[in-house]
């Protein structure tokens, strides 16, 4: 394959960061994300928090879905289990440090990651989609009970806390913002060094033929629960920040349809890549935002047409997926690929 | 005792709508090795367009008035005689509706197997020899669409619909308990089970049961002997969306007309998978496993816990058995 770089040595095959476009362009993004919260109002922060929420997630389905090809249907319930950690946590604790609640989020969820992925060593596929798919009505159906009210407020769902970090409430949607985005770049940061490791490169194998991973000397039994117990780790961090970032959290929100968007992100960006589900993720979360807009202005605002709002809304989504299944399968990081290629060969492209 | 046999009597009545429901999802994977993750939401649109035969159409101006309620003079003089409530009564008004029923049942029939057909051909024949992944997927995808649609076209929610048969209630005594049973839900439970076993002969005995039995065999081989594959999937689409249409009129009868019919076709895909995907046999036998423990749960536990357990079931069947009751076991080629 040409791709226009020289490389004399292995590390430099493996650096993360190896070439100045890409260099330039982390550099950038990093400035991009430290400035915004100064020029952009409320309303743009608040739907920046929520994707950089719902990057944590997706990223931690990928490590599941994309690298190591099990399916889920029901990462929302570990969304769940992080939010409602870190509200029973503040039950019992209301001074605890926000990172501190973090790892306990993180470490509840990983430890129901490791319980649902019990499954996945006797079926996967569909099979696996429906088991992960029943675990997520179970644990919402748990969370909705009475006898859990105290610490989840049960049906009618509960305030959450806000993070105090030395003293300093965050209550603004900047303070917020630049609570999240460090943490997601670190998370970030991780899966994607995660799969550079002997371990990530395990889950690859077990993706492309788990019995030939497993004759290589891979035990599928820890490998799989680990990497269901890691992309749970991360939808508990997701699920924390979540219940901070919002003034209160419902069952509901943690459903199927939460389950779902997670996948479609995933899909739209492309699976097995680190950028994948950041570019899935910005797209799906602004898709509804700009049919608002687009909505407004056509409707001028009109209450009988807001009602046709939200099915339209779901129209687009289910479009967006098939779409992308069926002409774009790779996602939108394959777009990627082929800009940079191209940007790469010049002018020697076609 | 009394408690117990009114409860397995509602169970069994429920489990035969699970069967219908689920029919049509193994029919669609035995044909296609598609699991219809939508399935729940063509039944939706079975409901919808039963009530838009069934109620709207006939409410409109241009109908003549017997479609709305027929009224033969032999009926009203049937009528005259029969007291209020009673049986009698029932089949009356009942018959008095025939028209519309028959005419919302043809029109969900039609509707959605024209549905199904352009599902087949814009969604599913695209993708045709894709990953599972893909294909569960675009089936989820197909869940927002056609949540949204129903959304956008119909905004009734909570409609009556007539029922397909006479509804008059049933008592009787046995174990020295008083029971009783809508004898609309009788009717249901046997419409469920005759569409059932119409198919199995239809499956066993025609031409184009062979040919679908075939081609859920070995695609390449039935491709071979001269069997239109992609024809079969048409079919299979066909069974699925049909039956779909008459088990959503009986869900839109038995619950009213509501979006959350979509959803109980998710728990439909987890009795499916308990008994085994491609196994008409084991759908059957979940179905009524499913629905007679759904009610007990309901009878013991109440109805909340009643909605859980498809799902908490399916986990258990799938650890233990990972291919359902009577699934056949995939044998995988290295």
């Amino acid at each position: 394959m040409i791709t226009g770089h020289y490389k004399t040595r292995y590390t430099a095959d493996e650096g993360i960061w190896s070439t100045w476009p890409k260099q330039a362009g982390l550099v950038a993004a990093l400035v991009a994300l430290a400035v915004l919260p100064l020029i952009a109002n409320n309303y743009v922060l608040l739907l920046a928090g929520q994707i950089a929420i719902f990057i944590i997630a997706v990223v931690g389905l990928n490590v599941l879905v994309g690298y190591t090809g099990l399916m889920s249907l029901g990462h929302g319930a570990f969304f769940a289990i992080g939010a409602y950690t870190t509200v029973a946590v503040h039950h019992e604790f209301p001074n605890t440090f926000p990172l501190i609640t973090l790892l306990i989020s993180i470490a509840v969820a990983a430890a129901f990651g490791v319980l649902f992925g019990l499954p996945s060593l006797r079926v996967k596929g569909l099979y696996l989609a429906v088991a992960t798919l029943s675990a997520n009505f179970i644990v919402l159906f748990l969370i909705r009970q009475e006898w859990l009210a105290e610490w989840t407020g049960g049906v009618s769902g509960t305030e959450t806390p806000n993070a105090v970090l030395f003293g300093y409430e965050l209550r603004s949607q900047r303070a917020q913002y630049y609570f999240i985005v460090p943490i997601m770049l670190i998370m970030l940061l991780f899966a994607q060094n995660l799969f550079r490791t002997r371990f990530g490169r395990a889950l690859i194998a077990i993706r492309d033929k788990d019995y030939s991973a497993e004759i290589l000397g891979i035990s599928l039994y820890s490998h799989k629960l680990k990497s269901f117990a890691i992309s749970a780790a991360y939808c508990g961090a997701a699920g924390c920040l979540w219940a901070y970032f919002f003034p209160a959290i419902l069952p509901e929100d943690f459903g199927l349809n939460m389950s779902i968007t997670l996948v479609v992100c995933l899909v739209a960006g492309g699976m097995g890549r680190t950028l994948g589900p950041v570019f899935g993720t910005v797209l799906i979360l602004l898709v509804p935002e700009i049919l608002k807009i687009v909505f407004a202005n056509v409707t001028d605002g009109d209450a009988n047409a807001q009602m046709l709002f939200s099915p339209m809304r779901d129209i687009a989504f289910g479009v967006l997926i098939i779409g992308f299944l069926i002409f774009e399968p790779m996602g939108l990081v394959s777009i990627w690929d082929r800009f940079w290629r191209f940007v790469d060969r010049w002018p020697f492209s076609k | 005792m009394g408690q117990f046999v009114q409860y397995l009597i509602n169970g069994v009545i429920s489990g035969g709508i699970l069967a219908l429901i689920a029919l049509g999802i193994v029919s669609v994977f035995k044909a296609t090795k598609v699991v219809n993750f939508a399935h729940g939401h063509l039944i939706l649109f079975g409901a919808y367009f039963y009530f838009t035969f069934a109620v709207m159409l006939p409410e409109a101006a241009f109908m003549p008035d017997w479609v709305r309620s027929w009224e033969p003079e032999w009926l009203v003089a049937y009528r005259a005689d029969a007291p209020s409530f009673s049986p009698k009564a029932a089949i009356a008004s009942w018959i008095s509706d025939v028209p519309r029923i028959l005419l919302g049942l043809a029109g969900a029939l039609a509707a959605n197997a024209l549905l199904a057909l352009l599902i087949e051909r814009l969604v599913m024949r695209p993708l045709l020899g894709q990953s599972t992944f893909a294909m569960i997927l675009s089936t989820v995808g197909l869940i927002w669409v056609l949540e949204g649609s129903a959304g956008l076209i119909w905004t009734a929610e909570a409609e009556q619909v007539p029922s397909l048969g006479p509804n008059f209630p049933i008592r009787f005594e046995l174990f020295g308990a008083n029971l009783f049973l809508f004898s609309g839900s009788l009717f249901n439970l046997l419409i469920a089970l005759a569409l059932f076993a119409a198919l199995m002969l239809v499956l066993r005995y025609t031409r184009s049961g062979v040919a679908i039995r075939a081609t859920a065999e070995d695609q390449s081989t039935a491709y071979a002997m001269g069997i239109n594959v992609p024809r079969v999937f048409s079919s299979a689409w066909l069974i699925a969306s049909t039956t779909g249409a008459v088990a959503g009129a009986i869900l839109a009868t038995r619950t009213g007309l509501s979006p959350a019919i979509g959803l109980f076709g998710l728990s439909v895909l987890a009795v499916v998978l308990m008994g085994g995907l491609d196994s008409f046999a084991g759908v059957l036998l979940a179905s009524m496993l499913i629905g007679v423990l759904q009610a007990m749960t309901q009878w013991k536990l109440g109805g909340e816990y009643a909605e859980i357990v498809p799902y908490v079931a399916v986990l258990i069947v799938i650890l233990i058995r990972p291919h359902g009751f009577l699934g056949q076991e995939e044998i995988e080629r290295i």
